[in-house]
């Protein structure tokens, strides 16, 4: 039982996401909405790997696990698996997408924002340096969500110093 | 006849329980799928015994009782599946068709965003999928 769904209604549905939770609901305090949308790609990721692990055998270790986010998990997501993946062997993992999806069509250049007048300059910088952060917490919260379900405690940040390419990196908690 | 479907979280919580036949038989039930719970860690736990179905869901015949055959089926997610049935002659590869239907139906309750996790399923189209998977499991192991 398949159904499609536009990819551009997904990221719309993202941005207003973002945008609500950022800038509406919990308009000065963005920990708070940073937790929000976090808990939300929690409980998206936890059903989803409900979903893709159906037709498998089960894992064996963490790096099974972690290899199946890398690779099935992130291709029913974004159709292409995770470019990079790194360890320290000590329970962090680094995963690299060289062009993620969800932050490819966002523009980067706070210069670009449409606000000209000077006092207001500062604070739209503020907000769109946020926002690319503010999405990727809801792609944290999926990453996690997935592994917990698996059994794997976990925290996981975003490392978006060099968007479109994104690298999550994922504490195991021993 | 499929007697009991029960589907138990990783904390052993159940989520689902649903017995087919007459009521007074449905405490009876209910112990023996608890008591299955137990030859199912037992089973995951011990990976000697076990051998190549190591990381198989499907954990086969669990125990079998005076009247019932208990099997089980575990997920990657720790949710486990348990189906106990009065056939006498059931076929593996029935049983097998059977828990990947219900393992379908499983996923499509999880994924309703009013579900919470951990918490009872209480989704109607789920009991409605699952009498039919149970339905159409009899008829086709009686041909």
């Amino acid at each position: 039982m398949g159904w499609e769904v536009s990819e551009s209604c997904v990221d719309s549905l993202l941005t207003e996401m973002v945008s609500m939770y950022c800038n509406r609901l919990y308009a000065n305090k963005p920990e708070l909405a940073a937790s929000r949308i976090d808990a939300i790609g929690y409980q998206v990721g936890h059903q989803l790997s409900e979903r893709y692990t159906m037709e498998r055998p089960r894992f064996t270790d963490h790096l099974d696990a972690i290899k199946f986010i890398c690779k099935d998990f992130w291709s029913e997501l974004f159709k292409k698996q995770i470019d990079n993946l790194k360890t320290n062997h000590r329970g962090t993992f680094v995963l690299q997408d060289n062009r993620f999806r969800w932050v490819s069509r966002m523009s980067l250049d706070p210069s670009e924002n449409g606000d000209l007048s000077q006092e207001n300059a500062e604070a739209a910088e503020n907000k769109a340096a946020q926002e690319p952060n503010m999405h990727l917490h809801f792609s944290c919260g999926v990453i996690k969500g997935a592994l917990h379900n698996l059994g794997i405690a976990c925290a996981v940040s975003a490392d978006p110093s060099h968007l479109p390419a994104c690298s999550f990196v994922v504490r195991i908690k021993p | 006849m499929i007697v009991c479907v029960a589907v138990v979280g990783h904390q052993n919580n159940p989520l689902y329980i649903q017995s087919f036949t007459d009521a007074d038989d449905a405490l009876k039930l209910r112990h023996i799928v608890h008591c299955s719970l137990d030859v199912v860690d037992e089973r995951v736990n011990n990976p000697k015994k076990s051998g190549p179905t190591l990381n198989e869901t499907f954990l086969g015949l669990l125990y079998p009782t005076e009247n019932y055959k208990v099997y089980g089926y575990l997920t990657n997610t720790k949710v486990k599946f348990i189906l106990v049935t009065t056939d006498l002659d059931v076929k593996d590869a029935d049983v097998r068709n059977f828990f990947r239907r219900f393992h379908a139906a499983y996923v499509d309750a999880i994924s309703n965003p009013f579900h919470e996790p951990g918490k009872k399923i209480t989704s109607k189209t789920f009991a409605e999928r699952v009498s039919t998977i149970v339905k159409s499991f009899g008829m086709s192991s009686t041909r």
